[in-house]
């Protein structure tokens, strides 16, 4: 009996897999996002390296005298108010962007799967609970409590700022991944492999939540944009990132007060910015629109 | 019928549009200014931080510094010592505030007894500190058991002695238009501050037209019994802004007629402004500040290393847009007898030199982190300091900033600081004693400013307060004592700049290096 359930069960998965990724194949949207996300990610992985192939590799390495210099063969991008190169800065700033988007993600998501599954899976009290705490985070308004929380805190690096983000975006996903867990939990397979005995940690395991992680994964990526977005806005404001990390919101922030005289301050990294959060989205529409079989054509 | 309706349209368009020139813009006869402030929040002299001009417009000092440095004497006829310990002013006859009460001598002692009053808690009060009985006012615990300072006594109406603790040539700049605590205030203010914030009555050439709210615009007018020289406009209306850049803005526009300039504007603004942007010498310096209390900044050639990495024309440029001056003394340059190049190379950008100096010192051990308050748009400079010194000496210096201003001062007043810090003193008189005094005296009024204090210092300048003559070449052992100890590397001598729309032909200023309101020309 439960032989036939799962291998039942596997082929369905399988051809739902196959499907999706088909469907994702052919469309050349896909493509341009991913080659995007591709070389951002080749990018954040060796920006000294890959600086240094096309003007300096030090972002730090600064000449007062070359200050705000338009784009040119030995800089590029030009040079900001300090005199640094803005290639080099905005390829660490990219490292940065990424860093936090996916560090800030991942958490919010380890978080929202255990106790979305949780309450999903075993509703009750469990569920009542966790319903409740994620209406008290969802009730604050984001940005007001990440500059509460970013001000009460001694330092502001990288990994502070990935944290209080995912403090602040994990009860959307956690809710998502509660209803779908839901959804599956009614499944006939579900209640057959319950039914022949598994426990509840194999059910979950096996069936349950790989079967919920799909409408997740297209959420997940359109959050990393998302977090990338919010963690300039805070830094612009003040109260993000600070010197002497470097980070494209910082770069905007200096920029805005010479972007009159000196626009390219703001381009490059206001450019950079705009194209990564825009390939993430993007993604993750196409893969929302692959994954629900009801949207897909 | 028809030509007559024809007729009535046309004398109201042409009415309309005569209506339209008479209330459009600065006709003839419309003789008031506007400018953008920060909200002051109290208007009362002895506690405003940011109304300096609004004071300098509802107040007549006593005497009044001119930009060669000569002193004028308004509300006092005459302000005279032998020994400059004991001073006696005397008043000019027949002046009123406006409430129409006379301004005499009881309404000074009145004023400085109430500014000095502790429990007050008035926030220019130590301006008054060298007056005898200044302590029994403000004892180190419990409530004064006086409220008036024993030094200041009445002689008649219209005088009145005032005894120093210690010898002071410079008591009339003391008194002069900037130290707003030495205003007076009439008999009705002292029995209401809260009521007299609201709507301030001074002795000056412009009046309080209305009472002052939060965050709302607020104007003054001309006083026509004021009894001295009468102000070139008629009123002056001070407009809150929370952001100076929009303040700036709205002069381009011609929305506001003077607004000051904030720094990150200062590169563009005379691009912007051409012969409107009005760049005033002011009494303020800047310094890197050093942590004296941690053993790397010990050996003097370290300090002399740090000063000489600093490429001060650069940044000037760069930063400021040319407009600040870099500094080679310990004193700003408007402050009589400053000794102008004493500083020398020692000032001068030449990272070779400054690298060998911190060889021969034995080097720098781990990092450098500059700490500067943050939120001040002093991001700027630090970041360059930083990029100067880690590329002129080879150490790995970052720039910090704090979370606010309250944080940084904390942290520095309590010596918790252990990397190079911001520092700034900016003067209220020009006089060398202005600077020196807050700066290198112990509880002089900058705590920690540059954390480096000896008596020897203490006793020369003191000497000085005591010897000089007017000219400031007193202060000369001051600054070569400061030279040779070099405890920390000046970098600005600041100039404060303002900005005005087409209405204003010439803003003057006096050597506080803010705008003179009621001297004003107009473009007629």
């Amino acid at each position: 009996m439960t032989e036939q359930f799962v291998d039942q069960r596997e082929l369905t998965g399988a051809d739902a897999n196959r499907s999706v990724w088909a469907s994702l194949r052919s469309r050349p949207l896909f493509w341009i996002c991913a080659v995007a996300l591709g070389l951002l990610a080749v990018i954040a992985i060796m920006p000294g390296t890959l600086a240094g192939l096309l003007s300096t590799s030090d972002p730090r390495a600064c000449e007062l005298s070359l200050s705000v210099k338009p784009p040119s063969a030995a800089h590029p991008f030009g040079t900001d108010i300090q005199g640094c190169d803005i290639l080099a800065n905005v390829f660490y700033g990219a490292r940065t962007s990424l860093l936090i988007g996916f560090v800030a993600t991942a958490l919010c998501a380890i978080v929202a799967l255990v106790l979305g599954t949780s309450a999903g899976y075993y509703g009750g009290l469990a569920d009542r609970i966790i319903s409740r705490l994620t209406d008290v985070f969802l009730g604050f308004p984001f940005l007001l409590g990440a500059i509460v929380v970013l001000n009460s805190v001694a330092t502001r690096s990288a990994l502070i700022v990935a944290l209080v983000l995912a403090l602040f975006t994990w009860p959307t996903l956690a809710r998502l991944v509660r209803s779908s867990v839901r959804s599956v939990r009614e499944s006939e397979f579900v209640h057959a492999a319950s039914a022949v005995g598994m426990t509840d940690g194999r059910i979950l395991r096996e069936h349950v939540v790989p079967n919920s992680l799909g409408p997740v994964l297209a959420i997940v990526t359109t959050m990393v944009g998302n977090v990338i977005v919010a963690e300039s806005t805070l830094t612009f404001l003040g109260v993000g990132l600070r010197t002497p990390s470097i980070s494209w919101g910082l770069q905007l922030a200096t920029a805005q007060s010479y972007f009159q005289t000196a626009p390219h301050l703001l381009l490059y990294p206001g450019l950079f910015l705009t194209l990564t959060v825009l390939s993430l989205i993007t993604l993750g529409d196409i893969l929302r629109d692959a994954l629900d079989p009801k949207g897909r054509k | 019928m028809r030509t007559l309706r024809f007729s009535i349209v046309a004398a109201l368009t042409v009415a309309v549009t005569l209506s339209a020139c008479s209330s459009g813009g600065s006709g003839e006869g419309d003789r008031s200014i506007s400018v953008g402030v920060t909200d002051p929040t109290t208007l009362v002299p002895a506690r405003q931080s940011v109304a300096f001009d609004f004071s300098a417009a509802v107040w007549s000092p006593l005497t009044f510094v001119r930009a060669d440095g000569k002193i004028d004497y308004i509300q006092a006829e005459s302000i005279e010592s032998d020994d400059s310990v004991t001073w006696t002013v005397t008043l000019r006859d027949g002046w009123t505030f406006h409430d129409g009460t006379p301004v005499n001598a009881q309404s000074y002692i009145d004023s400085w007894n109430a500014a000095a009053y502790g429990p007050n808690a008035f926030e220019n009060a130590g301006q008054l500190a060298n007056i005898v009985g200044f302590d029994d006012l403000n004892p180190e615990k419990g409530k004064p058991s006086t409220t008036e300072m024993s030094g200041l006594q009445l002689v008649d109406d219209l005088t009145f002695k005032v005894e120093l603790k210690d010898a002071d040539s410079q008591f009339p700049l003391q008194v002069s238009q900037a130290q707003t605590a030495m205003f007076p205030m009439p008999e009705s203010a002292m029995k209401d501050f809260d009521a007299y914030t609201k709507h301030p009555v001074g002795n000056g050439p412009f009046e309080m037209d209305g009472d002052y709210t939060e965050n709302q615009p607020f104007t003054v007018t001309a006083n026509n019994d004021y009894a001295g020289d009468d102000p070139t406009v008629d009123s002056i209306t001070f407009k809150p802004y929370t952001d100076l850049s929009t303040a700036y803005t709205d002069v381009r526009a011609g929305n506001l007629d003077v607004a000051s300039v904030p720094p990150n504007r200062l590169p563009q603004s005379e691009a912007d402004f051409g012969d409107s942007l009005y760049t005033f010498e002011a009494p303020g310096i800047s310094f890197l500040g050093l942590p004296l209390w941690d053993e790397r900044y010990k050996d003097v050639k370290v300090r002399q290393a740090i000063s000489m990495a600093i490429d001060r024309d650069s940044i000037n440029d760069v930063i400021y847009g040319g407009q600040f001056v870099p500094a080679d003394a310990f004193t700003p340059s408007i402050e009589p007898g400053t000794p102008d190049g004493l500083c020398g190379d020692y000032c001068k950008y030449d990272p070779k030199s400054a690298k060998k100096l911190l060889d021969e010192a034995g080097g720098f051990d781990g990092a450098m982190e500059i700490y500067y308050p943050g939120g001040g748009g002093d991001d700027d400079l630090y970041n360059a300091i930083a990029n100067n010194l880690r590329q002129s000496l080879g150490i790995d210096v970052t720039a910090r900033p704090s979370a606010d201003w309250a944080e940084f001062l904390d942290n520095r007043t309590a010596e918790k600081v252990d990397g190079p810090f911001f520092s700034r003193w900016g003067a209220l008189y020009p006089s060398q004693q202005a600077t020196l005094r807050p700066l290198f005296v112990e509880n002089g009024g900058c705590a920690n400013c540059v954390p480096w204090y000896t008596d020897e210092v203490t006793a020369a300048i003191r000497k000085a307060d005591k010897d000089d003559d007017g000219t400031g070449e007193a202060y000369a052992d001051v600054q070569d004592l400061l030279l040779e100890d070099f405890p920390a590397p000046p970098l600005f001598f600041e100039t404060y700049s303002y900005v005005t729309s087409d209405k204003i032909a010439d803003l003057p200023t006096s050597p506080v290096g803010n705008p003179q309101l009621t001297k004003v020309k107009l473009t007629d």
